[in-house]
């Protein structure tokens, strides 16, 4: 009895080793892709460019997307199963502009092995970006949300497909043209729906700032807690004016964001409300991913719909909770 | 003798950390009244045999019995213990009479606060240990006889029947030692009994009527007249003994 | 000055102030007992050990709920100090590396949970690391409440437990011998502590918690000779820093207050352990040169 007693902290240790080498395998452990189908293997950071991607290449590719809905690109590490599946690939595509904040280095070091990259950042034209706020090295990567940009973002990984893929450049341009009627719907409704709202109720505020593309492309007034990143803090004085400037302008309603704790925005709720005037929590926003299958709002023409209804409903009306 | 007549009795005790045994196989009585000196080479055990008979140290086998009670069944404070000075940190943010007033808290219980009683018994104590000018003074700025005699106040402050000291001699100075030895003795006289490690084996026949000498076992245990002899010694201490007992024949 | 004024009528100041200022009250007055206790990593060690707690918590119940997270946050927590205690018990190792060893592996098992939590298909799962990193200007009422009752059972239950705590800080062996149980109070402080760094948690985040933990109480036990007093004054300094980081991000946009909070506390900090008179490394030097001078002096009158 002494004797199994003495040993008790080494089966303590044994087992803490034990649960850190499961906990790292855990990790590690996904299934290598067997490209039998002799189709492109093309693998995705976001939901956003993994939609694109398949859209683009339509039965010919098997698209991969590292980032579910919901996960915020800002803050995602790549895990060693990632990094496998990207070194697994034909092409892997990526957003750029410092969204994949944690990933530079794997992007670089792919590049570097001579893999197809390709990088949305490269198919927009620099004077159409955006620069971000506090920092003016920077741009701000939320480009998805101009219709426009993304069409060319479109035609960017059309190039990159073809350049991998020649023999099926065909296919590729033909799906190309398709999708850019149909984002010209989309844009067409966007504008559409905005029309609905008064010149001085177009005003969004949000948990960080993912929207200025939208509000930059649809005369939007656009406002968020945090910042470009959401790696960032927001301070006390942050919280403090946007409660000010929300209670002055009357601004009916505030949003959610699906990647991003809702405590932040439950926080300026109480702020406003604390200076006289009640805002609604208009509903969540889809701003760093798309929705997930459950949800129906899992391509990127339907999760925009999704937002833009979801805006315009609440700041229509000032209905939601 | 029956079990009454014992202040504190050993039964085959072993206490070992890993493998080495510090204390192996220890029988000991200690009649009541007694003034008892635990005397061995460094290493011998003597300090963890005071740990473990207060129950800070777990054997790996045997029992303490305090005249005929196990140790759940006597009440703790009555056990006075007077540990080494360097067992604590000084630095620690209190005065000497906070110090002293620790030793009523086992009297107190758990949740009540010391009251004036409490205060005076603390003061008193520091008096005989001879520190009462003393009482506001940081612990921190004691110096070694200083601090052994504030932790002997604090044991007396428990009006214990029973005291266990851990080398209180060491690195005192005449003075604090002339102190201890009359406080000691009059104990004795009010007829406590005072199990104390010892370093100094030419003092021991001085201070003390009963001596322990341990090596690991028990070397001899009984009175100062009968046990402390040469014999004993080098087996206690090897070829030592002779020089450590000096003048003393 | 003049902008004060206006501070004080503002919701998000006054609610972030609260809670910061609760914090620092209660981190005060527990990190003492840790600092004297030779402890002082344990906010760092359990703070981390926190983090699998969170995402279990999570990936069991799928809600981001505060309330939860921080449930989890307190299993994690209580958890790690029973394995570090019970290791140092019943072995040969020591404080420091038992502390290290778990927490490292809590913390590791935490990064992987978290890692694997991204991959899970369910659309609102992110900000979980925002949540061990803290966000102080986001402190809801409800918040401040919880903190509120969990911080006023914490300081009774050190008010009631004032003598014991303070005998088994100072010599442990002497507690148990006068028959106070120091596996359980050791248990019991230990536990306390875990429980003001979940309230601490929301606030200043994982990593700066160890902190709000440690840096009080160094400060108040430069200018204090009493426990009650170093304490007291611990629980003041906490509730400074609290408050000046809440003011300071309210006045400079763009500041996040969890980090300004510990600057607060740590400028606290390094002037006590420079200017306290006593104590101070100031006032030693001081008292060296003016020891020399008088030296000379006697020694000229002498030859």
């Amino acid at each position: 009895m002494y004797n199994l007693k003495r040993k008790i902290p080494t089966f303590v240790a044994v087992g803490l080793v034990l649960i850190f080498v499961l906990a790292s395998t855990l990790t590690g452990c996904s299934p290598a892709p067997a490209n039998t189908s002799g189709k492109l293997n093309v693998v995705a950071t976001t939901t956003m460019i993994a939609d694109l991607s398949s859209v683009i290449g339509g039965d010919l590719i098997e698209v991969r997307g590292l980032m579910g809905p919901g996960i915020d690109p800002h803050l995602y590490q790549a895990s060693a199963g990632d990094v496998t599946k990207m070194q697994n690939a034909d092409v892997v595509v990526y957003n750029g502009l410092h969204l994949e904040g944690k990933m530079s280095e794997v992007f670089e070091s792919l590049k570097g092995q001579g893999k197809t990259v390709i990088c949305l950042e490269d198919g927009l034209e620099r004077a159409r970006l955006l620069e971000d706020e506090d920092n003016n090295q920077l741009f701000d990567p939320h480009i998805w949300f101009d219709v426009s940009l993304w069409k060319d973002a479109a035609k960017h990984v059309t190039k990159g497909f073809c350049q991998a893929d020649p023999k099926n450049e065909a296919v590729y341009k033909e799906n190309l043209q398709a999708y850019l009627l149909k984002l010209e719907q989309l844009d067409t409704y966007i504008k559409s729906r905005v029309a609905e709202l008064p010149k001085n109720q177009r005003v969004l505020v949000t948990a960080h700032d993912a929207f200025r593309y939208f509000g930059n492309a649809y005369a939007f007034e656009v406002k968020g807690l945090q910042g470009i990143s959401t790696d960032a803090e927001a301070g006390t004085a942050d919280v403090s004016n946007l409660a000010s400037f929300i209670a002055q302008n009357q601004i009916r309603a505030i949003f959610i964001e699906s990647s991003v704790p809702p405590k932040n925005i439950q926080a300026l709720q109480a702020a406003v409300s604390a200076k006289g005037f009640e805002v609604q929590i208009g509903g969540e926003l889809y701003s760093d991913s798309l929705g997930d299958a459950s949800s129906g709002h899992n391509t990127y023409i339907l999760t925009f719909k999704a937002n833009i209804d979801t805006i315009i409903n609440a700041l229509r009306l000032g209905a939601g909770t | 003798m029956n079990c009454e007549d014992y202040a504190v009795e050993v039964c085959d005790l072993t206490v070992a950390y890993d493998v080495k045994p510090v204390l192996w196989d220890i029988h000991l009585a200690i009649p009541k009244g007694k003034l008892v000196a635990i005397v061995g080479p460094n290493g011998a055990g003597k300090t963890t045999l005071i740990k473990a008979m207060l129950g800070l140290v777990k054997p790996v086998s045997g029992a303490i019995f305090f005249g005929c009670n196990t140790p759940k069944m006597i009440d703790k404070k009555k056990i006075g213990y007077v540990p080494q000075s360097g067992s604590v940190d000084w630095d620690f943010p209190a005065t000497v009479l906070d110090v002293v007033m620790m030793g009523r808290y086992g009297h107190l219980g758990w949740f009540k606060r010391p009251g004036h009683k409490d205060r005076d018994m603390a003061m008193e104590m520091l008096h005989k240990v001879g520190m009462h000018q003393y009482a506001a003074r940081q612990i921190s700025q004691l110096s070694g006889g200083q601090q052994q005699r504030v932790f002997l106040a604090r044991a007396l402050v428990q009006q214990a029947d029973l005291y266990f000291m851990d080398e209180p001699f060491k690195g005192v100075d005449a003075q604090t030692e002339k102190s201890i030895v009359w406080l000691m003795s009059e104990l004795k006289n009010q007829g406590k009994t005072m199990v104390v490690v010892h370093h100094d084996l030419r003092t021991v026949p001085d201070y003390f009527d009963w001596v322990t000498l341990i090596n690991t076992r028990i070397v001899a245990n009984g009175p100062v007249g009968e046990v402390f002899h040469e014999k004993n010694l080098c087996k206690a201490y090897g070829g030592q003994g002779l020089l450590l007992k000096g003048a003393a024949v | 000055m003049d902008f004060l004024v206006p501070l004080l009528g503002d919701y998000t100041f006054r609610t972030v102030a609260l809670g910061a200022a609760l914090l620092g009250i209660v981190s005060g007055v527990l990190g003492s007992f840790a600092v004297l206790r030779q402890q002082s990593l344990l906010g760092d060690g359990i703070s981390h050990a926190a983090l699998p707690g969170v995402v279990t918590a999570f990936l069991l119940t799928g809600s981001k709920n505060t309330e939860i997270l921080l449930l989890g946050a307190l299993i994690s927590g209580l958890a790690a100090a029973y394995l570090m205690i019970t290791i140092v018990r019943h072995s040969r190792i020591k404080f420091d590396s038992a502390l290290a060893l778990v927490m490292s592996v809590f913390f590791g098992l935490g990064l992987a949970l978290l890692t694997w939590a991204q991959k899970t298909p369910n659309a609102n799962q992110a900000g979980l690391k925002r949540f061990i990193y803290g966000q102080a200007s986001t402190l809801l009422e409800r918040d401040i409440v919880m903190m509120a009752a969990c911080g006023a059972v914490l300081l009774l239950l050190v008010a009631l437990l004032w003598k014991e705590f303070k005998i088994f800080s100072f010599d442990p062996d002497f507690a148990q011998s006068i028959g106070f149980d120091t596996t359980k109070l050791n248990l019991l402080l230990s536990f306390l502590i875990v429980v003001a760094i979940i309230i601490g948690l929301q606030t200043v985040g994982v990593v700066l918690m160890s902190a709000m933990l440690i840096a009080p109480g160094v400060a108040a036990r430069q200018w204090s000779n009493q426990l009650w007093l170093m304490v007291m004054l611990s629980a003041v300094f906490g509730a400074l820093s609290g408050v000046l980081g809440a003011v300071i991000s309210s006045a400079i946009p763009s500041m996040p207050t969890g980090p300004v909070i510990v600057v607060c506390i740590s400028v606290i900090a390094t002037i006590s352990l420079l200017f306290a008179p006593g104590r101070g490394i100031l006032h030693k030097i001081y008292r060296q040169l003016k020891a020399r001078s008088l030296l000379q002096v006697e020694g000229r009158d002498i030859s």
